[in-house]
């Protein structure tokens, strides 16, 4: 397989256990997924579900127990000189906080062995070319992030990994945000791998994303697919409890206040009815429901029990 | 390599610790130097004369820094900042994705050596130069027979007696900072450490008749004793020889205090890499 055929990030069976074996924390537990050029692939999860330790394992800051990461290609373990290739911006930006934001780009260039002549155009691109010689320890969290967005971008990779990008940024900030990660991928034919916890943006800028819950990959698709899969129909009917005893034995269904959620798809709509009228229910009205990612995800991720 | 080592620099040359650690030594001993020259000129005493032995020693005072325990802990701290530092800073995450860690690792040994052989080198021309000054100025007596090949000569030796304990120092430091992620505890361990050894070479003669069976095998297995033997032998060519109280006498040739002191400089540096290789940066 050629570079450019080969997925530009292609993890197998990647897992993380923290401490000794026997009792030990399993931080991660058998993560594969495969990202293609172009695409910009969402990484989400509730906090503790080992996102940061996936993203940390891929750009080299943790080693993984076992399993594979492969970046373009190349296995991580034996070639990390791929990682020349990456941009990361983990935490939010991190930054030596006594030199300004210039300064520290011109530390990063020359460990990258690069020079600083895109340094700055980055600055001017993320909207801090007038705080550039103000010390970092100085900066918002808004402004620290996009530093680490700069810094990500400054060795022109080919795959940027983007830990919770938005975080800190205001309204304006996120918009433009959501911006740049499209026009990386779209404009300049890069590779975007991000995490966030703001499922709208990642619904708006992402192709395909992974969910991942208690260190485990629980479902992965393309934006179109998992809101697809999670099509149902929402029913006003009367009896309630009748017409969910009705349905409950076919389809998954769900209270929403006086009404129900039935997880049927468009094409099983007759039956649905014929059902609640065999029952005895009295049917009053029957919708199309179509749920935004941030239900998906919580359907997917919340513990049984949860309110 | 040379690029880390560019990075590690541009980072450190504006830090306080390096103000503070490293450019403190030009600048505390010039300091001292010129109220020594301004009481000199103050006073009305006749000048003095100085043999060039004295006035050579005056001057090369500064390689002895690392071989004082004081000299040793602000060694420690500056080293301590350098690597820990990044665990404070949260910087690791920064860096380590974009060169092998064993190279940003030797980037921070080469940035601490050089940095101290400039610093003590600068301080020692500077020291050089305000004795000429002195003399000049309060009237003293350049002693004769004092030349640049005298300078040169006692100077090589002293910074050639700086370089076992300057190692030994960030060895210690340097391991420290990346196992305790820490920059306060990585300079208690290494004060911890200079300090013991300190004491074994100062106090093991006579700790010796109490505690026979712990002192002596430590304090040949410590490196106080064999920085003392070599710069013993660079300075007069003979072994450095100390009577314990229970009868017993240290004398070890130069060859084994310098294997030992490679010894003690390659286990703290690997392991130095060692632990940081098969770190989790989280």
């Amino acid at each position: 397989m050629t570079d450019s055929e080969a997925p530009v990030l292609d993890l197998a069976g990647l897992s993380k256990t923290y401490g000794r074996r026997r009792g030990g924390v399993q931080a991660v537990r058998d993560v594969s997924l495969s990202v293609g050029r172009g695409e910009v692939y969402g990484f989400l999860g509730p906090n503790g579900a080992g996102k940061s330790t996936t993203i940390r394992m891929l750009i080299g800051l943790i080693a993984p127990t076992s399993g594979e990461a492969r970046l373009f290609g190349e296995d991580l373990r034996t070639r990390p000189d791929v990682l020349r290739r990456v941009g990361s911006l983990v935490d939010g930006g991190n930054f030596y906080p006594f030199l300004s934001g210039r300064r520290n780009l011109e530390v990063l260039a020359k460990t990258q062995g690069r020079g600083a002549e895109r340094i700055d155009e980055l600055l001017d691109r993320v909207g801090l070319a007038r705080d550039s010689k103000r010390k970092v320890k100085g900066y918002s969290t808004g402004m620290r992030q996009r530093l680490g967005v700069a810094a990500a971008l400054l060795g022109d990779p080919d795959l940027v990994i983007l830990d919770e990008p938005v975080n800190g940024l205001d309204v304006a900030g996120i918009q433009e945000m959501r911006d740049l990660i499209r026009g990386l991928a779209v404009d300049q034919g890069k590779t975007v791998f991000l995490s966030s916890h703001l499922l709208h943006e990642v619904q708006q800028a992402c192709d395909r994303v992974a969910i991942i819950s208690k260190g485990e990959i629980v479902r992965e698709s393309s934006i179109a697919d998992l809101l697809r899969q999670d099509d149902g129909l929402r029913i006003d009917a009367a009896p309630v409890e009748i017409a969910e005893a009705a349905l409950a034995s076919r389809w998954p269904v769900e209270r929403d206040g006086d009404a129900l959620v039935v997880r049927a798809t468009r094409a099983e709509a007759p039956e649905v009815v014929r059902r609640l009228v065999g029952a005895g229910a009295d049917l009053f009205r029957l919708s199309p429901e179509q749920r935004n990612l941030e239900e998906v995800f919580l359907s997917i991720t919340r513990e049984p029990g949860d309110a | 390599m040379l690029e880390a080592l560019s990075a590690e620099a541009l980072k450190m040359r504006t830090h306080k610790a390096t103000w503070f650690l490293v450019w403190l030594f030009p600048i505390a001993f010039t300091i001292i130097m010129l109220i020594s020259i301004a009481v000199g000129m103050a006073g009305a005493g006749k000048p003095e004369q100085h043999s060039v032995a004295q006035w050579i020693d005056s001057t090369t005072i500064i390689w002895s820094v690392p071989n004082n325990a004081v000299g040793r802990y602000l060694i420690s701290a500056f080293v301590a900042v350098l690597f820990a530092g990044e665990y404070g800073w949260n910087t690791w995450k920064l860096i380590v994705p974009h060169r092998r860690r064993a190279s940003l690792i030797a980037a921070k040994y080469a940035l601490t050596i050089l940095l101290f052989a400039f610093s003590f080198a600068l301080t020692a021309a500077l020291l050089i130069a305000l004795n000429f000054a002195d003399d000049a100025l309060t009237g003293d007596t350049i002693p004769a027979g004092l030349s640049a090949a005298s300078l040169w000569g006692a100077h090589s030796k002293a910074a050639l007696s700086a370089a076992g304990p300057l190692l030994i120092a960030v060895g210690y430091a340097s391991l420290a900072a990346i196992l305790t992620r820490s920059t306060i505890a990585a300079l208690v361990v290494a004060i911890a450490a200079t300090s013991i050894e300190s004491i074994v070479y100062s106090f093991g003669p006579p700790l010796a008749l109490n505690f026979p069976s712990i002192v002596w095998p430590l304090y040949h297995l410590l490196p106080g004793h064999h920085i003392a033997n070599l710069a013993e032998y660079i300075r007069t060519g003979h072994s450095l020889k100390r009577a314990f109280l229970d009868g017993r006498v240290v004398d070890l040739s130069w060859t084994t205090s310098l294997g030992i002191l490679v010894a003690w400089a390659a286990a703290l540096y690997a392991a130095t890499f060692a632990a940081f290789a098969r770190q989790d940066i989280n």
